[in-house]
């Protein structure tokens, strides 16, 4: 009897599975059964969900909306959530569509160098690869979607923030304390994008500015929301004036930007606005309501259009896929950006960054 | 004990029927997930470390313990290792990344079993510890892969990854040691009873610092495969993996309080994860439904155990006490 | 001997903790006087507030020996519910009473499952995790933003003399009421009771599942409160706001002395439990270390302080045994 209800248990248990496999299969599958000459294009975002990614996505979409007029374009989008943006789950999702025989991979990067040898077996299988936003190893991929050189990106932040700085009575006489907020180190971006703003801050035209110590002032908070805010909270309530203290941060990151100006709304004791600066990455969806309120020191705003990344990244692996352009071509043609330079290594730019302030941050829609 | 097994086969072989009946639906959906390669080199190869750890996490729960840090160690292990083969050569990278696991390990070991902090407390904070350490020593970057693991992480053997042989080898020694051995009998004595083990003789602090000091050694070798497979690895790796190896184990049979479990059934249920994991991906299921799936999977399979324990033993066992000595009551 | 045994009741693990504590306050004092900017300590108690609030449900529900490793994904899941009521604009009193009632509710579900298909705590929690945090980004696309200003006046506007966030209030209120509730609710005496001995507890008439389901639906409100002080924090909401908080919970209470395997634990040492961790990232940064060491510093905080006191307690077991 008690060796009958124990089969019975085992065979209802492999029962209920099975139940559950087959309604999971069923109602999660998409139809991969495309016909011949059907194009599929896999688009892998460093994160779902945050509103970069979300610009990124709609200009992949719109890239292949318009490729549907006269072929069959699929776009496969997928990505890990916020808080598990790690490698791991990158490569998760890279085997799968491997597998799956997708024509051209069009990825954000997390970690530069660990997803390389999984880039590199798609390379091998005749998958065209193309990563935007932040890069792998150069041998890993065809191209490189990049939204603006280095130099601009650093030179448009320390712009937007001398400009702030200078109104409020910094400049040569007066020196100022830098904070900035990146997301980890592994994220190739970044570490650039610093570099290139220490050299810029020994160049005379920003020499008041100042980093005084890399480790307490260089925040790394990863891509975690609330680890975000709360560093965020901390480096606020060192803003102010004085040696000791520091008067403008910046973020690396469009979620570290909107959190340093809603620390700021948040801190008990508020640093007078008139005397420190915020600014960042963002778009400016996020920042709108900040930079229109007066109150709030964060009065710019800097970006690309991301919305024209994912349709150049998208567009770029698609010519690829139709042999239009190569690895030896130098540059690539679209009906929305015209034509667009390829420069050494790969590298699709984009183009500059742009500054929004209070006065066109209504212009833009993403 | 004869009733015991007869259970166990019954449920392996459940554990059986779900993998096929998966694994043949998955392929029906997309018939890529059958090529011999991917079967090979992707399904396998990804839940290969969660494999490693899974095995000594068995016998761990069995003497009634968990180890929430085992996939911090692996990062901890890993890092230390390549910042030693980056100086001294993969030797010294491989003694160092070992040393450390089985340092890991014995930490917890002791704490747990000597000062009788329980093993949930213990390796929670062990698991930022090592974390921790990872990252403020590496100080947030990553450090890479050295020719021994590029070897262990990448090579073929006869068309099937090298480390695919290391676990199946392991595994065998791990049935063995669970189900044949002495230790194996006193690690099941002492989740039933740590203090009637105690009274009848044995030495059961050792055998449980045993049991941490092995997840330590195995995380040794899912460190290796792991930086060969990637290339490179940061201090967040091990984030969840914990979660993953706990489901492993308890999805193959192993009861979380303590006392039963299987060895098979850990392992079939890592193959079971495998396919689920990478056989969802192709069929092109967004990542955020897989987790629904597997956490349904889980929660149904510890529904139906629950159920026939209830069925089957209606003699109540006395609660498992972690911390041994601290609240032992005299059994009336 | 009257006297050794008032002095040695009262020094409890609450005790040592407090001193821990205030050492730690007087080394900042000394060594980062930047410490004590009042932004910073705002900021801290704000973060202390919602750790401390979801950290005594956390507590209730570990005396009874079980454990809630869901709270975060839960907590992720009430605020996506709080930013789609509040994108309506409606106010924060509404905004909290609702996520409070859908946190009991969802958290009544563990609180079930593990009462009544006797599934370990651990492993039941594990697995509704993974159905949370893969239904929430499949049900709402991307995170929230564009939220009314008025969503975020519990950060902004709601201070005390302009000063003290409201949320250490909401905080602090519910501290006092957990501690009287402890120590002099009947409902205490059997979670205790439970922790202790559940066949115990359960020949002596305590209706164990019970009182359990209900440890379940107390934190469930109480994860609710939390909710809504993370979520308002800015305009922007996303679904994985509080994923991996769960272990924050359990390390104040296991810090401030709650042991997991049941039974024992005051709110008191879950309030400078809480309190410790809360202010590690924020001290090491005005300290002049890189943020990388916090988690390091946080596991040896939490072993060293368990290490101790397990190791006083079995040191004084064995001289009370020589005694007799």
């Amino acid at each position: 009897m008690k060796k009958f209800t124990r089969k019975f248990g085992a065979q209802l248990l492999a029962g209920i599975m099975l139940v559950g496999m087959l309604t999971g299969c069923s109602s999660g599958v998409k139809d991969n059964s495309g016909g011949e000459g059907e194009i599929k294009i896999a688009v892998l975002p460093k994160m779902k969900g945050e509103n970069y990614w979300d610009a990124c996505k709609e200009g992949a979409e719109d890239a292949v909306a318009e490729l549907n007029e006269g072929e069959k374009v699929t776009l496969l989008y997928d990505g890990p959530p916020q808080d598990q943006s790690t490698n791991q789950k990158q490569v998760d999702l890279l085997e799968g569509w491997i597998a799956q025989g997708v024509d051209a991979i069009v990825i954000g990067v997390v970690d530069t160098t660990a997803i390389a040898p999984t880039l590199k077996k798609a390379k091998d299988k005749g998958i065209k690869v193309v990563t935007y936003d932040s890069d792998t190893m150069p041998d890993a991929r065809d191209f490189f979607v990049n939204q603006c050189s280095v130099n601009s990106v650093a030179k448009g932040l320390l712009d937007a923030a001398a400009e702030d700085l200078k109104e409020k009575g910094y400049g040569d006489g007066k020196q100022a304390n830098l904070a900035i907020v990146a997301a980890t180190k592994t994220e190739k971006n970044h570490q650039a994008w610093l570099a290139e703003v220490k050299e810029l801050l020994k160049t005379d035209k920003y020499s008041f500015m100042h980093i005084k110590n890399e480790d307490t002032d260089v925040y790394y908070p990863g891509s975690d929301e609330t680890q975000c805010q709360s560093q965020c909270a901390t480096l606020i309530s060192r803003m102010g004036e004085g040696e000791d203290k520091i008067q403008c941060a910046f973020s690396f990151t469009s979620m570290g930007t909107p959190a340093l100006a809603s620390s700021y709304d948040a801190a008990a004791n508020k640093p007078d606005a008139g005397k420190i600066v915020l600014t960042g990455l963002a778009t400016p969806n996020a920042l709108n309501s900040y930079i229109k309120d007066e109150k709030n020191p964060l009065n710019k705003g800097v970006l690309w259009n991301c919305s024209d990344l994912g349709y150049l990244a998208t567009m770029t692996a698609y010519q690829l896929v139709k042999g239009d352009i190569t690895g030896d071509s130098t540059e690539i043609t679209t009906n929305r950006l015209g034509t667009s330079v390829i420069a050494e290594g790969g590298e699709v730019i984009l183009g500059d960054v742009l500054i929004f302030s209070s006065d066109d941050v209504d212009n833009y829609n993403y | 004990m004869r009733v015991e097994n007869k259970l166990r086969i019954d449920f392996n072989a459940a554990l059986v029927f779900i993998l096929i009946i998966s694994f043949f639906l998955i392929a029906n959906q997309n018939p890529a997930f059958l090529s011999g390669e991917y079967i090979i080199s992707v399904v396998l190869k990804n839940a290969i470390e969660i494999g490693f750890l899974a095995l000594p996490m068995t016998i761990i729960i069995v003497t009634g313990g968990i180890d929430l840090s085992c996939g911090n160690m692996m990062v901890l292990a890993s890092m230390l290792g390549g910042i030693a083969a980056a100086k001294g050569g993969s030797l010294l990278g491989i003694a160092v990344t070992f040393l450390v696991g089985c340092a890991c390990g014995l930490l917890n070991g002791v704490i747990i079993a000597k000062i009788k902090v329980p093993a949930m407390v213990t390796t929670l904070a062990t698991m930022y510890l090592f974390l921790g350490i990872a990252r403020g020593i590496s100080k947030g970057v990553s450090i890479y892969s050295y020719p021994v693991t590029d070897f262990l992480g990448n090579a073929l053997v006869f068309g099937i990854p090298i480390q695919v042989y290391i676990y199946i080898i392991w595994a065998v020694i791990f049935v063995t040691i669970l189900q044949k051995s002495v230790y194996g009998r006193i690690i099941f004595a002492i989740g039933r009873n740590e203090g009637a083990a105690r009274y009848s003789g044995v030495n059961t602090e050792i055998a449980v610092i045993k049991a941490y000091v092995l997840e330590g050694v195995m995380a040794g070798f899912a460190a290796l495969t792991w930086i060969g497979r990637f290339t490179s690895l940061k201090y967040d790796a091990g984030t969840n993996l914990h979660m993953k190896v706990i489901t492993v184990v308890v999805l193959g049979g192993t009861s979380i309080l303590g006392g039963y479990g299987d060895m098979k059934g850990t392992i079939i249920a890592t193959l079971i994860i495998a396919v689920l994991n990478s056989g969802l991906t192709v069929m092109g299921m967004p990542v955020d439904a897989q987790t629904i799936v597997q956490g349904t999977v889980l929660l149904i399979s510890l529904t139906v155990y629950a159920l026939i324990n209830m069925q089957g033993k209606r003699k109540k066992r006395p609660k498992l006490q972690e911390s041994g000595g601290e609240k032992m009551q005299p059994l009336h | 001997m009257t006297t050794t045994k008032k002095f040695s009741r009262f020094r409890t693990t609450e005790f040592y903790l407090f001193v821990f504590l205030i050492a730690i306050l007087v080394f900042l004092k000394i060594f980062a006087a930047g410490f004590y900017d009042i932004n910073n300590v705002m900021s801290i108690l704000n973060r202390f507030s919602y750790i401390l609030i979801s950290a005594i449900g956390m507590n209730l529900i570990i005396i009874t020996s079980n454990i809630d490793v869901s709270a975060g994904a839960l907590i992720s899941a009430l605020c996506i519910i709080v930013a789609l009521i509040g994108k309506k604009g409606l106010n924060t009193g509404v905004l909290l009473i609702s996520a409070i009632a859908t946190g009991i509710l969802i958290s009544m579900v563990n609180g079930l499952i593990i009462t009544r298909l006797r599934i370990p705590a651990i492993v039941a929690t594990l697995a509704t995790t993974q159905i949370l945090q893969g239904i929430l980004p499949l049900s709402v696309n991307g995170s929230i933003y564009d939220l009314p200003v008025s969503f975020t006046w519990l950060a902004v506007k709601a201070k005390i003399f302009g000063l003290i966030p409201g949320s250490v209030v909401i905080a602090i209120v519910f501290a006092v009421i957990a501690i009287v509730f402890m120590k002099y609710s009947r409902y205490s005496r059997q979670l205790y009771a439970i922790g202790n001995n559940m066949t115990g507890a359960r020949l002596a008439g305590i209706n164990v599942n019970r009182v359990v389901i209900i440890s379940y639906m107390i934190a469930g409100g109480l994860y609710g409160v939390t909710s809504v002080i993370i979520a308002t924090g800015s305009q922007r909401v996303t679904p994985t706001m509080a994923n991996g908080m769960e272990m924050l919970f359990i390390a104040s209470a296991v810090l401030g002395g709650t042991s997991t395997t049941g039974g024992k634990g005051k709110i008191e040492g879950t309030v400078i439990g809480a309190l410790i961790l809360s202010m590690i990232s924020s001290a090491i940064n005005y300290l002049g270390i890189s943020s990388d060491w916090s988690d390091a510093v946080m596991g040896f905080i939490i072993l060293a302080s368990v290490v101790t006191t397990t190791y006083k307690k079995k040191k004084k077991r064995v001289i009370e045994g020589a005694e007799q």
